[in-house]
């Protein structure tokens, strides 16, 4: 982002969330369509913030949305109600989702960084 | 510039008098101040209340005043406060008291040799009002001594001051306003 | 609806009542408040006015004057017309949040009834919260009597609340000395109040789903300088015009004119007493009274805008006198007071240089009689004479003991 001069700044140190002004509400607008403004933490990325990465499998999942409901970063991707998978551009590696997944084994479990997706697919435990 | 302090204890109206008499004298084009002295004063502290009239805007903000007149409006207070602070030679004393004014000067020596009118404001409330409310009473007393307005001008001026309370409380205080105007001697 | 309320031509209000009265006038959308003597009568009539159906706003109780502020800030972030009043020990409560409001550029009207600081502790009014202020990136009016208190009140929401502006405005006036003083009040009616007033125009309301926007950001040392610069850029530069066509405005409706130094008998003046509040207007009083009977060629300088501070307009107003006092209603705590060193600073700047002496006085509600102002313009008149300072530069009036005094 550049840094702009005082005289280029909006008074009050406030933030809008998208470039234009939208016809609806932003709730009704799928975030990959929302007109983001540069300065929106959306556009910010934060993936290397991790050290554990959540990894999703979507042949146990239910769609019973819980990590969607719990994840405090709003990286759990979801589509009428169908789970999709991680945005790993947010997601910090809180394991939130993990504790939550209600599934056994869980459609949902922390692997390290370094370890590709489909590796950590064909390692996933067995039904306790 | 007239200016006028009022001896009272907190709860007896004093203040409230002292706007009434402002809220009347403004509706003349005059100039006017009311204030108080406020501190952590409780009901039945003794205090007192001021008054500043004048044909033109009034700049002095001190505190500190001579009076042209002194009301009291408790009759303890002729004894116990110092009613004759920073008086003139022609301050002039109206005090609430059930004693002639002769029996007033012998209990207060102070007070001899001064302009002295008395009039017994908590009785004349008490019989008008139903309560010991000596505030309105002691503004009749003051008209018929400064002969500031007519009785019938203050009367009606003050019904309008007093319009938000209902009629049986403004005709007590006509009553009372008038029986002190007839009564300060 | 909002009922109107039938005000007579003269009113005789105290200056609370002014205050309160100007605020219903304006139609706050909300008031969040946590009343404070000697300012409690602004919320307490505020807060029967609504009962009374004179006002469709809002009213919060809240639990402290940090609430009462974090509230206002809330509600002035959503998009709404807010105010509320404080003194002392709840305007100092307030202080955090007072940055806030400023640096986000809310234009929320404050009424500060000044009073003295504890401890210890008292109820009477002297300039200690209201310096307190002066760094808060708000803009500060001062009313010298009641009329003034409503007058500025109403002004401050069409100063504040400019899109040009958008900077919160406290309005002072002095605590019982005016605060509870009736005296005579000429109000404007309830209609040419609010249409003198005007809309409230909402700018980058938070309520504006089509248009998201965050209030209150966090910025380090890469962006905070430049917020903290635009807003000093603003109060410096934006503020003076912007008081100046709202005077010209309100004295073309009431004919009462402002200005943002205020000059009395300034025009041929030898000495000159700057002060703020009520002392104002004695002073001026006992000016006139000195010409009269001593030919003293006495005047009064009295900032009405407090902050921004009026640099130039103080300069215009002073630069031909021999003499001037700064009169300071503040314990300065380790230093020379408040306005003695504005002034002082902004005079620095001109070719001819007054003496300037410094007294400190009536804190905590000590009067500041006529002999006061008195003595002060006769020690000027012997420093205009002397053409340096007879007295020391800091001296205590009113004040009992042994005589208090520095430099």
């Amino acid at each position: 982002m550049k840094y702009l001069g005082w005289d280029e700044l909006i008074p009050g140190a406030i933030l809008f969330s998208f470039s234009e002004e939208m016809e609806k509400d932003a709730s009704e607008i799928l975030p990959e369509d929302r007109p983001y403004a540069e300065t929106n933490s959306h556009e910010a990325y934060v993936g290397d913030w991790r050290v554990l990465k959540p990894v999703y499998n979507r042949d146990l999942c239910i769609d019973c949305q819980f990590c969607w409901i719990y994840c405090p970063d709003v990286s759990i991707i979801s589509r009428d109600k169908k789970m999709i998978g991680v945005d790993y551009d947010h997601c910090k590696g809180c394991g939130i989702c993990v504790e939550v997944c209600p599934t056994n084994p869980k459609s949902l479990l922390m692997f390290e960084e370094r370890i590709d997706n489909d590796d950590a697919l064909a390692q996933w435990p067995e039904k306790e | 510039m007239l200016e006028i302090r009022w001896h009272s204890r907190a709860g007896q109206g004093a203040v409230t008098g002292a706007k009434g008499l402002g809220d009347v004298v403004a509706r003349t084009g005059k100039y006017v101040q009311a204030f108080a002295f406020y501190g952590s004063a409780k009901r039945g502290a003794a205090m007192t209340a001021y008054n500043r009239i004048d044909d033109e805007e009034i700049l002095n903000h001190q505190k500190f005043m001579s009076p042209d007149y002194v009301l009291v409006i408790d009759p303890g207070l002729t004894y116990t406060a110092d009613i004759t602070a920073n008086e003139k030679e022609s301050t002039k004393y109206i005090i609430t008291t059930h004693l002639s004014k002769e029996e007033l000067l012998e209990s207060q020596p102070k007070l001899k040799g001064k302009e002295v009118y008395v009039v017994d404001c908590i009785q004349i409330s008490l019989d008008t009002i139903g309560r010991a409310m000596p505030n309105t009473p002691m503004l009749g007393a003051l008209m018929k001594v400064s002969g500031m307005f007519e009785l019938d001008y203050f009367q009606n001026a003050m019904k309008t001051v007093l319009s938000k309370f209902p009629q049986k409380i403004i005709d007590a205080n006509m009553a009372a306003i008038e029986r002190a105007y007839n009564s300060v001697k | 609806m909002a009922e109107k309320m039938e005000l007579n031509e003269v009113e005789v209000w105290d200056g609370n009542m002014a205050a309160s009265q100007a605020l219903r006038q304006a139609q706050i959308d909300v008031v969040a408040a946590y009343p404070i003597t000697p300012s409690t009568p602004v919320v307490q009539n505020y807060g029967s006015f609504l009962a009374n159906g004179y006002i469709d706003g809002e009213f919060v109780l809240v639990e402290s004057e940090h609430a009462a502020m974090s509230g206002c800030v809330g509600a002035a972030a959503a998009g709404g017309r807010v105010a509320t009043a404080t003194s002392s020990q709840g305007f100092a409560l307030m202080s955090e949040v007072l940055y806030q409001a400023s640096g986000m550029r809310l234009p929320i009207v404050l009424v500060v009834v000044n009073r003295a600081l504890a401890a210890p502790l008292n109820v009477n009014g002297d300039h200690s919260d209201m310096y307190m202020g002066r760094d808060s990136g708000w803009i500060q009016l001062d009313a010298f009597n009641a009329q003034e208190a409503y007058d500025m009140t109403l002004m401050a929401f069409r100063i504040g609340e400019d899109p040009e502006i958008r900077l919160p405005v406290m309005s002072h006036q002095d605590g019982f000395i005016t605060s509870h003083t009736a005296e005579n009040v000429r109000p404007l009616s309830d209609d040419e109040a609010y249409e003198f007033v005007g809309e409230y125009p909402a700018v980058n309301p938070m309520l504006d789903l089509a248009n998201p926007v965050t209030y209150g950001v966090q910025t380090e040392e890469d962006w905070h300088f430049e917020h903290k610069a635009r807003q000093h850029h603003d109060l410096m530069t934006k503020v003076f015009g912007k008081v100046e066509e709202v005077f010209a405005a309100f004295e073309k409706k009431t004919g009462r004119k402002y200005n943002i130094v205020e000059k009395y008998d300034m025009d041929d003046a030898d000495v000159a007493i700057v002060a703020l509040g009520t002392t104002v207007e004695t002073a001026k009083m006992v000016a006139e009274k000195l010409r009269k009977e001593q030919g003293i060629k006495a005047g009064v300088v009295a900032p009405r805008l407090f902050r921004p501070w009026p640099h130039k307009q103080i300069i215009e107003a002073l630069q031909n006198v021999k003499a001037v006092a700064c009169l300071d209603r503040s314990s300065p705590n380790g230093a020379m007071g408040a306005l003695y060193n504005e002034v002082a600073g902004s005079l620095y700047q001109c070719e001819n240089r007054p003496v300037v002496t410094n007294y400190i006085y009536g804190l905590g509600g000590r009067d500041f009689t006529v002999e006061h102002a008195e003595e002060i313009f006769k020690e000027l008149a012997a420093n205009a004479e002397a053409g340096k300072p007879t007295t020391p530069l800091q001296q205590f009036i009113g004040l009992r003991g042994p005589k208090l005094s520095f430099y």
